[in-house]
């Protein structure tokens, strides 16, 4: 029976190849969607699941809670590992404390090596490995962290300071760190093999820090100050209350809050995070920066996408394998006669569905393969297919491939299996038309999606648009800027830089100032204004810079002056600063005083508003002001320049020519510029990905849905081919019959855009709000988008219904 | 007693009026019998024969086949006892277009479940008798119609029913082959012992039979 069924609809899926074809395509697109997506969510969703004990670990973090808003941070206060510890508690097993560190250098004194700035060191003890489950090369975790001045490393790690030695050889050996600190290597950790955000390499004991911290976070331990280099991991033993442990920390927490920040309605309480929410909450990091993290809304969406898709490719198919039931039907009287069941019917027809299925899904992994390619930008550098090898995903694959089966294919085995024999035999002939009204239902849904999706993409568009090109307020035309090291803030060394750089011929205009006026970093200070009786508190945004900082970025000022010079601490602000004033005359304000830090400001200018950021975000009060602290904690720390701009094919020279002096001048350093323009490009990374992945779902959507209505066309003008044949003879021309064809079809087009209106128009308007700055939500972009879909439809639509107007009716109306 | 046909009444309302498909039909058919059904077109003879086959339902009488009443049995029971003791030849044939003449006599059995190795011989057997093994592999649309009714006689045989329903059989086929699908029914009756029941519009054919049951508007005359 097997055999015979799989024979049958073989020659089936055969002979009506074109259809065949529609359906997995249609299916496979959906389904590489999915397996793409499917491994996307079960990468980030397996982070960390393979420690021994995962249920019973937790990361202590700390939540501030203000009238102004929450903020969260990954760390916590360092006395509050001694206190937990000290408390004894049943419920806990281990109480971890660790902190990131990040070293300049590591050198190995024996072969003479030294190593810059290694990524992922920390100060850890004993019950860091007794938290979590390391197998152990060489050492024991016994004991290993216990003294001052050892470290452990993973076999990664070692295997880089110590190249082409015995793992085991290693115990005893010694480096030093920053040039004064030896660790001696105690233990040798294997890397965690699975997926995980503890990325950690190097274990200092903590006993190290106490005499020499290069964190300065460990030394610095008292209640009221939270560093998120000191992280607080804790086990708890098996069965024990996590709502004990959380109380515990509350009450620590109560005891130890500052009275004069609880007086303004603020506090901070300690938050126990599970190991598994690790990868995704985004209100605390984790440790590798590098590394995108997944946020479960965007797995979400991507979600989706992916179903919608997989819906679309179902849908083509109820609707194609409908739509062609009459043409089964004498099989199916046929085969009742002979003594079929309807079950058999069933599942001989979900049985070709589940062939075609399979087809497609061989296919969809093909598939999946170049979109991984395709949208390595977008996804984690860990998936590729070999992810599919695991378990969990193949039975996913195998559930997935077997939901669409019956999915697509039950309505259909359905309506087949129900046609009474009695009436096919007597060539009676199936009343096809009695399911149109579900398969236009079906289409409509379809291109209700595709339409959303064509608008959606449109206004993301134009608002990508609008905040690029919106003017910022100042310059950003062929200017960059890179940051002097940290390490190395000798005033002399900046100054002979820029005397260098303003030796270049491209270069046409040099300052040394702090962050360009538009950065990813904030500085800022609360300030207090007096005028009468009144008081205004604010959060005045801070820029450094001199007259030539000012120049190079076109920054206007309205009134008053600049600061004069380093000594004294003079400011211009900002327009929005003078309306949370309540001031609005600029010249007003000069000579006012604001206060900071109980000492008074002078206010001596006032400069135009400009965008100090992303155009997500408001312009905030900002205040502009000369470099007056000190050399030693200078904010002047970035060089910014101009290029000469009619000579653009210079500039790479130009930049390669900036380097050579950078390696002049700090030779520890690595260079590293970045123009005005990308910076501000890269405010908008999330935009423009959700951009282009909108597109592309966009592109499936509609080549799903007009593959399904080519489908749908195909087989309306089949059957139609008698009643075109007699409207010719009769004499109606060529439109006219086109236009009778895709009547029906354009209604259902119609019909979509009027559902897909204002489904799109709330989505969207959901979306801007996430940005300060709005472009309008026109209606030309509905309409556009409509007409777009209109003609997208009627090609697809014209394709087939010309060649059946066209058809001679002699032919058509041959009797057989 | 093969089968018994008590009182039948079968009808369709149209536009408030109870037009009379089959009116008080009354039929016993014995083991072994060869019964030819005439009448002219619209006369009721196919709705008869369909009701015997169990493909169509009536809306009154009773209809007893080898002592089940079928008025009373369930749908699964009823295509239970069709698929295991009638057998079905149609005028066009409605041989599956996708299969091969081999697998459409292998078709029925598989719907009654016969092991792999059975239902080859039985097929084998079939082809042999037919003296069609020559045109095993070759598809229905390859096939001359005398040929595709030789193979659709042969699926209706091919599971040994005890009753053969033939919907004109010959009606699409010329004089000569009609002669040869007639002189199989016979020897099949008189040799085997199959009862069939024929519908036909041709006198000479429905002399084949040893009875014949005339039909004019659904009743018998």
């Amino acid at each position: 029976m097997f055999k015979n069924n799989l024979k049958i609809a073989l020659r089936n899926i055969l002979k009506n190849k074109v259809f065949s074809l529609i359906n997995i395509i249609g299916l496979s697109i959906g389904l590489s969607a999915a397996f793409v997506i499917g491994a996307i969510i079960y990468y980030d969703m397996t982070f960390d699941k393979f420690h021994s004990d995962s249920k019973r670990i937790y990361r202590i973090t700390t939540a501030f809670l203000s009238p102004e808003g929450d903020f969260y941070n990954a760390g916590v206060t360092v006395p509050l590992a001694g206190a937990l510890s000290d408390l004894n508690m049943p419920e806990l097993e281990t109480v971890a404390p660790f902190f990131t560190a990040y070293p300049l250098r590591v050198e190995n004194k024996k072969l003479d090596f030294s190593f810059k700035n290694p990524e992922f060191v920390i100060y850890a003890d004993d019950d860091y490995f007794r938290t979590l489950d390391y197998i152990w090369l060489a050492g024991t975790q016994k004991e290993a962290l216990s003294a001052p001045n050892t470290v452990v490393l993973s076999e990664a790690r070692a295997q880089i300071y110590f190249p082409d030695q015995e793992l085991t050889s290693l115990i005893g050996k010694t480096l030093i760190y920053n040039d004064t600190i030896p660790a001696l290597v105690t233990g040798i950790v294997a890397n965690f093999t699975q997926r995980t955000d503890l990325v950690f390499e190097e274990f200092l004991s903590l006993k190290t820090a106490d005499v020499q911290d290069m964190t300065s976070a460990v030394v610095d331990a008292h209640w009221h100050n939270t560093n998120s280099a000191s992280q607080l991991f804790v086990k708890l033993t098996p069965n024990a209350s996590k709502i004990e442990v959380q109380k515990v920390l509350d009450g620590i927490s109560k005891e130890h809050e500052a009275k004069e920040r609880v007086a303004i309605g603020r506090s901070n309480s300690f938050y126990m995070q599970p190991l598994s929410d690790l990868h995704f909450d985004s209100n605390y990091n984790t440790f590798d920066f590098d590394d995108q993290r997944a946020s479960l809304l965007v797995l979400r969406n991507l979600g989706l996408v992916a179903l919608f898709l997989l819906l679309l490719g179902c849908i083509n198919f109820i609707n194609l394998n409908t739509a062609q039931a009459s043409q089964r039907a004498k099989e199916i009287g046929i085969r009742k006669t002979l003594g079929s069941s309807k079950k058999q019917l069933i599942f001989q027809f979900l049985g070709e569905t589940l062939l075609l299925t399979m087809a497609a899904g061989a296919l969809s992994l093909v598939l999946a393969n170049g979109l991984l390619g395709i949208f390595s930008d977008y996804i984690p550098a860990g998936i590729d297919l070999s992810l599919y090898y695991d378990a969990l995903p193949i039975l996913g694959i195998v559930t997935l491939l077997l939901i669409v089966t019956l999915l697509s294919g039950f309505y259909p085995a359905l309506i087949l299996s129900g046609y009474k024999p009695i009436s096919v035999l007597k060539n009676e002939g199936v009343k096809a038309n009695q399911r149109a009204g579900l398969r236009k239902y079906l289409t409509v849904f379809q291109f209700s999606i595709a339409q959303i999706f064509i608008i959606a993409t449109l206004l993301v568009g134009k608002q990508l648009h609008y905040i690029m090109k919106k003017d910022m307020g100042f310059k950003t035309d062929a200017i960059a800027y890179f940051y002097t090291p940290w390490s190395d803030p000798a005033p002399e060394k900046k100054e002979r830089f820029i005397a260098k750089l303003e030796a270049l011929p491209m270069i046409t205009e040099v300052t040394l100032g702090g962050n360009p006026p538009a950065s990813f970093s904030t500085h800022s200070m609360g300030v207090l204004f007096q005028q009468g009786d009144q008081e205004v508190n604010s959060d005045l945004q801070l820029i450094y810079g001199d007259a030539d900082y000012f120049n190079i970025y076109g920054l206007q000022l309205l009134a008053g002056r600049l600061p004069l010079n380093d000594t004294i601490r003079e400011y211009v602000v900002n327009q929005t600063y003078l309306k949370q004033l309540g001031i609005e005359n600029p010249e007003s304000i000069i000579g006012k005083t604001f206060k900071a830090d109980d000492e008074n400001h002078p206010i001596v200018g006032v400069m135009q508003d400009f965008h100090q950021r992303s155009l997500k975000t408001k312009i905030e009060p900002m205040a502009f002001t000369g470099d007056t602290n000190g050399s030693r904690r200078s904010q002047f720390r970035v060089v910014s320049f101009k290029l000469a701009t009619e000579h653009s094919s210079q500039w790479p020279e130009t930049i390669a020519q900036i380097e050579s002096i950078w390696k002049g001048i700090y030779p520890a350093s690595d260079f590293e510029h970045r123009f005005m323009d990308d910076t501000i490009e890269r405010f908008y990374a999330q935009e423009r990905k959700v951009s282009v992945l909108l597109r592309w779902a966009t592109g499936l959507v509609i080549l799903i849905s007009c593959l399904g209505l080519l489908g749908l066309v195909m087989y309306t003008t089949q059957r139609r081919i008698k009643e075109i044949g007699i409207r010719k003879v009769v004499g109606a021309s060529l439109l006219q019959l086109n236009m009778l064809l895709c009547k029906e079809f354009l209604m259902v087009v119609g019909v979509a855009f009027l559902i897909a209106i204002p489904i799109a128009w709330w989505g969207m308007y959901n979306w801007l709000q996430g940005f300060a700055f709005k472009t309008n939500m026109s209606w030309w972009v509905f309409v556009g988008s409509g007409l777009a879909m209109l003609v997208i439809a009627l090609i697809i639509i014209s394709i087939r219904t010309i060649a059946a107007a066209r058809v001679n009716p002699v032919k058509s109306l041959r009797s057989e | 007693m093969l089968l018994e046909l008590n009182n039948i009444f079968k009808w369709v309302n149209s536009g408030g009026q109870r037009i009379f498909l089959l009116k008080d039909i009354n039929l016993q058919v014995e083991e072994g019998e060869f019964i030819s059904i005439m009448g002219p077109s619209g006369s009721g003879k196919s709705t008869l024969l369909n009701v015997i086959g169990m493909l169509d339902g009536f809306d009154e009488g009773e209809y007893n086949f080898l002592d089940e009443s079928v008025h009373t049995l369930k749908e699964k029971h009823r295509a239970n006892l069709y698929k295991e003791y009638i057998g079905f030849v149609f005028q066009s044939y409605h041989l599956l277009d996708e299969l091969t003449v081999q697998e459409n006599l292998e078709m029925p059995l598989l719907y009654k479940k016969y092991k792999g190795a059975e239902r080859k011989a039985m097929v084998a057997d079939m082809l042999d008798r037919f003296n069609i093994v020559g045109k095993k592999d070759l598809f229905p649309a390859q096939l001359s119609g005398g040929q595709q009714q030789l193979v659709g006689v042969a699926r209706a045989l091919i599971a040994s029913p005890k009753l053969i329903l033939a919907d004109e059989p010959t009606g699409n086929l010329n004089s000569q082959q009609s002669a040869e699908i007639m002189e199989l029914f016979k020897k099949l009756n008189q040799e085997d012992g199959v009862t069939i029941i024929q519908v036909t519009h041709s006198e000479k054919n429905a002399a084949y039979g040893s009875r014949i049951l005339k039909l004019l508007d659904g009743r018998k005359v």
